[in-house]
């Protein structure tokens, strides 16, 4: 008997597995395609930029498109990956065969969170890359058309392009936590899709109840709202170079702050998905 | 007692996960506030209640979204698309949506200033009949209304940009060109090359501009400072390269120099030595 | 008398199920005071009509679902923790595996899972996708696969961890018959080899066959429980089976009984069942072969 009730401790290993196979399953059902689309959508607005002779400030332009097309995919594709690959394993059944094994729920959960993560974080490199790649070919062919607009050398801060992909990869994650914590209790596929996107813009607002508690005298709605601003994170704090690449560099002490607000809500989030996945009968 | 307990755990689970996000959101208010006030300084206010009007609730949501910069963009192109069309009310509501949507890109400023003052009174001149048609005066009024408007619009731009080199100059160029005011477009240029970032051409300009005011030795005397300020010689160790040599034109403001030095009649020992 | 029960795989006590079928409190009990003992080493029919609480009681005892009163341990550990389940290999009724592996992919991903050593990995999933007879076709997406290659495909995964417990539910449902019989096959193999089988069906005569013991269930509740000759012989009548007798011996036979205070009590045309008929008449399919 002592043989058998040997315990079975939290494994990392484990958790590595299901989002191995998370993430096979994202690339074997061509989520991917995304990807082609958003690449094809950015060469081709790069090119359409030429048309009306910005000089120097169609690299601005290039820049905004790219990021505003990735933070536009990205967190649909987010959303969209994050629900599809929780309700495939539960609408399909194969969240029963896998749980009648030997594997924590903590350890489901959290593998499908790096799973969808490894997913996101593909596709954030491979469009930053390609912005870049694309920025810099326009760059050194404005520098040769025009001179003095680069007086000062490259306008653009490549180094901080790279730091927006990150950031938004960390965006694309706690949001990603989000959405497992709605499908966690959730029944469907497409209210979790439409909750997700409902707490983005919530994300994206909740500064609106930051700045407006301050405002308001009745002090049981100022609690409420308050209480509003603590609940939510602030997605806006990702935003920390809007100006994509030009203007002000992104300073590394704030950076290190947002990405450990970001992790530490990712865990938390997490953490909510696995308390309320445990209660779910399956 | 344990039926009316299973009822409840939803309720239980909903509270308990609002909790733990509320005491999430204090703990790392210290991670988020610095990084809050950074994005805060670097995004100027919205103006909430001019652009829900105009935009409507959704596009709002947009624009908080991250989507402020290439919002601002497409309606930039927008601009470009009536502005081909000569289509007068649309560029000018579309140039002031633009830069109240994204004041942060001078860009916009500069060349919605320049839509302004330079083609717009051509398209209402052309409108009331073409050049041959419509009276010295009434071009000059359309001339001075236009460029008025573009004054103010400049101006607005200062509260974003207090120390763009560049919109000095815009607002220079406009005095001058189209107001023919030498007086003011000559303080402009004076603003613009006090700048750190101030463009060498703005300083030259600006004593040339004294000398035609009839305030020469104002102008020698402004001449002489900048050149004993402007590059001469290639320091890559100070980043001085060929090209702001180039741009600085040391040679040229020396010979504006003596050609002031001449026309003052200054004795030599007064003069500058190369 | 049947001989003392070896140590049970899994014991049930007092068992109830109840779900929430809406807020205001109305639920359904789906298991109603289960009481039952699986023994080690025999092949446990758990029977019943659509509904009546097999699927919930498999659930329970994998730990997919939290009993509302009541326990249920294997092996001696509840059935709640985690490590009540690594001895436990489950096929799931209408398997659904992850299309996008493949056969061999879809074993392996389990086996890790399941913690089987690497070193031994490669060789235990050929092993047992060998075993259900998959070899030709392990290497193609689970997605192409029939009704019947994927119970097998399912039966591969719930062994690859050598676990002493298999649990299978509705294993047989929408398999046709060669397939059911292959399966049963397969089932009887796993107990010469001393594990435990727990099955569950609603087709009741199906599994009579392979079943040591079954317990019937109904509304949740436990109609019947017991091994299965006890069960379905019947010890006052016997019935013998002889060659086709003309009418003037059976009558003479019928004397010969009579004349010692016995009844004849049936003359009967003994008929071939249906499936063992058409198992006769079909040439079997090979193993790996694309039936549903």
């Amino acid at each position: 008997m002592s043989s058998l009730a040997r315990s079975v401790p939290f494994s990392f290993g484990r958790l590595g597995i299901v989002a191995g196979n998370t993430f096979l399953e994202a690339v074997r059902q061509k989520l991917f395609n995304f990807l082609l689309l958003l690449a094809v959508a950015l060469v081709a607005s790069a090119q359409l930029f030429r048309e009306f002779n910005f000089g120097s400030s169609e690299l601005k332009f290039i820049a905004d498109f790219g990021f505003g097309s990735m933070v536009f995919f990205g967190s649909t594709l987010t959303i969209a990956a994050t629900a599809q690959l929780f309700f495939s394993e539960i609408e399909n059944r194969t969240a029963l065969t896998l749980l009648a094994k030997p594997i924590w729920r903590t350890e489901f959960i959290f593998g499908k969170l790096l799973g969808v993560l490894a997913v996101v974080g593909v596709f954030c490199a491979l469009t930053t890359g390609l912005l870049l790649v694309l920025l810099y070919n326009r760059e050194t062919a404005l520098m040769a058309a025009n001179p003095e607009a680069f007086e000062a050398g490259r306008l653009i801060h490549y180094g901080d392009l790279v730091l927006m992909g990150v950031l938004q990869w960390l965006k694309f994650g706690v949001l990603a936590a989000i959405t497992l914590l709605v499908a966690s209790f959730s029944n469907t596929n497409l209210y979790t899709v439409v909750m997700g996107f409902f707490m983005l813009v919530i994300c994206h607002l909740q500064y609106l109840a930051r700045d407006a508690y301050s405002q308001v005298s009745a002090l049981p709605l100022r609690l409420l709202v308050q209480g509003l601003s603590y609940v939510f994170p602030n997605f806006q704090v990702f935003n920390l170079a809007d100006q994509i690449g030009i203007g002000q560099g992104i300073d590394p002490t704030v950076f290190l702050r947002v990405g450990a607000y970001a992790l530490t809500y990712i865990a938390v989030f997490g953490g909510l998905a696995v308390y309320s996945f445990s209660q779910r009968e399956i | 007692m344990k039926f009316n307990l299973a009822r409840l755990r939803p309720l239980l689970t909903g509270s308990l996960v609002v909790a733990v996000l509320a005491v999430t959101g204090l703990a790392v208010r210290p991670l988020e506030t610095p990084a809050w006030q950074w994005v805060r300084a670097q995004q100027p206010a919205l103006k909430l209640e001019s652009l829900q009007g105009a935009l409507g609730q959704g596009l709002t949501v947009g624009l908080l979204g991250g989507f402020r910069a290439i919002t601002a963009d497409f309606f930039w192109i927008q601009t470009n698309s009536v502005w081909e069309d000569r289509d007068l009310p649309a560029t000018q509501t579309f140039i002031k949506l633009v830069t109240a949507i994204d004041p942060r890109p001078l860009y916009f400023w500069l060349n919605g200033s320049r839509m302004i003052a330079y083609d717009m009174p051509n398209w209402r001149i052309v409108d009331a009949g073409g050049y041959n048609v419509v009276p010295p005066a009434t071009q000059r009024r359309i001339d001075e209304e236009q460029a008025t408007v573009a004054l103010r619009y400049l101006q607005e731009a200062f509260n974003y940009h207090p120390d763009a080199a560049l919109l000095h100059v815009e607002v220079a160029n406009v005095y001058l060109n189209r107001l023919k005011d030498k007086a003011r477009a000559a303080e402009a240029y004076r603003r613009a090359a006090l700048r750190p970032d101030g463009p060498f051409y703005a300083g030259r300009i600006y004593g040339e501009l004294l000398r035609k005011l009839g305030r020469k030795a104002e102008a020698l005397a402004w001449l002489k400072e900048t050149y004993a300020n402007l590059p001469k010689t290639v320091d890559r160790a100070r980043g001085v390269s060929a090209f702001t040599v180039e741009s600085a034109m040391a040679p040229l403001v020396l010979e504006r120099i003596h050609e002031l030095e001449e026309e003052l009649n200054l004795a030599d020992d007064q003069r500058v030595k190369p | 008398m049947t001989p003392p029960l070896p140590r049970p795989a899994i014991a049930i006590t007092g068992l109830t199920k109840d779900f929430a079928l809406n807020l205001r409190g109305v639920k359904l009990r789906a298991v109603d005071n289960l009481t039952l003992a699986v023994p080690e080493g025999q092949v446990f029919g758990l029977l019943g009509p659509n509904g009546s609480g097999k699927s919930t009681t498999i659930k329970i005892i994998l730990g997919l679902l939290e009993p509302t009163a009541g326990e249920c341990q294997v092996f001696g550990v509840p059935s709640g923790r985690v490590d009540s389940r690594l001895n436990v290999g489950y096929l799931p009724e209408a398997p659904y595996f992850y299309r996008y592996l493949s056969g061999t992919e879809l074993v392996r991903f389990y086996g890790r899972i399941c913690g089987v050593p690497k070193a031994r990995l490669a060789e235990r999933v050929r092993e047992v996708i060998d075993w259900v007879g998959l070899s030709a076709a392990a290497h193609r997406r689970v997605g192409t696969y029939s009704k019947g290659m994927l119970q097998r495909i399912g039966l591969a995964q719930a062994l690859v961890h050598d676990p002493r417990l298999i649990i299978l539910d509705e294993p047989t449902a929408g398999v046709d018959p060669v397939g059911s019989a292959e399966i049963s096959e397969l089932i009887l193999k796993l107990k010469t080899q001393g594990k435990t089988v727990l099955i569950t069906s609603h087709l009741l005569a199906q599994i009579e066959d392979i079943c040591d013991r079954v317990a019937i269930l109904d509304r949740g509740k436990l109609i019947l429980e017991g091994a299965v000759p006890d069960l379905v012989g019947r010890q006052d009548q016997q019935a013998l089976l002889v060659d086709a007798l003309p009418p003037a011996e059976l009558a003479e036979l019928q004397g010969w009984l009579a004349a010692r205070g016995h009844t004849l009590n049936a003359v009967e045309q003994p008929r071939t069942r249906l499936d063992q008929l058409f198992l006769s008449k079909v040439a079997r399919a090979p193993k790996d072969g694309g039936h549903s």
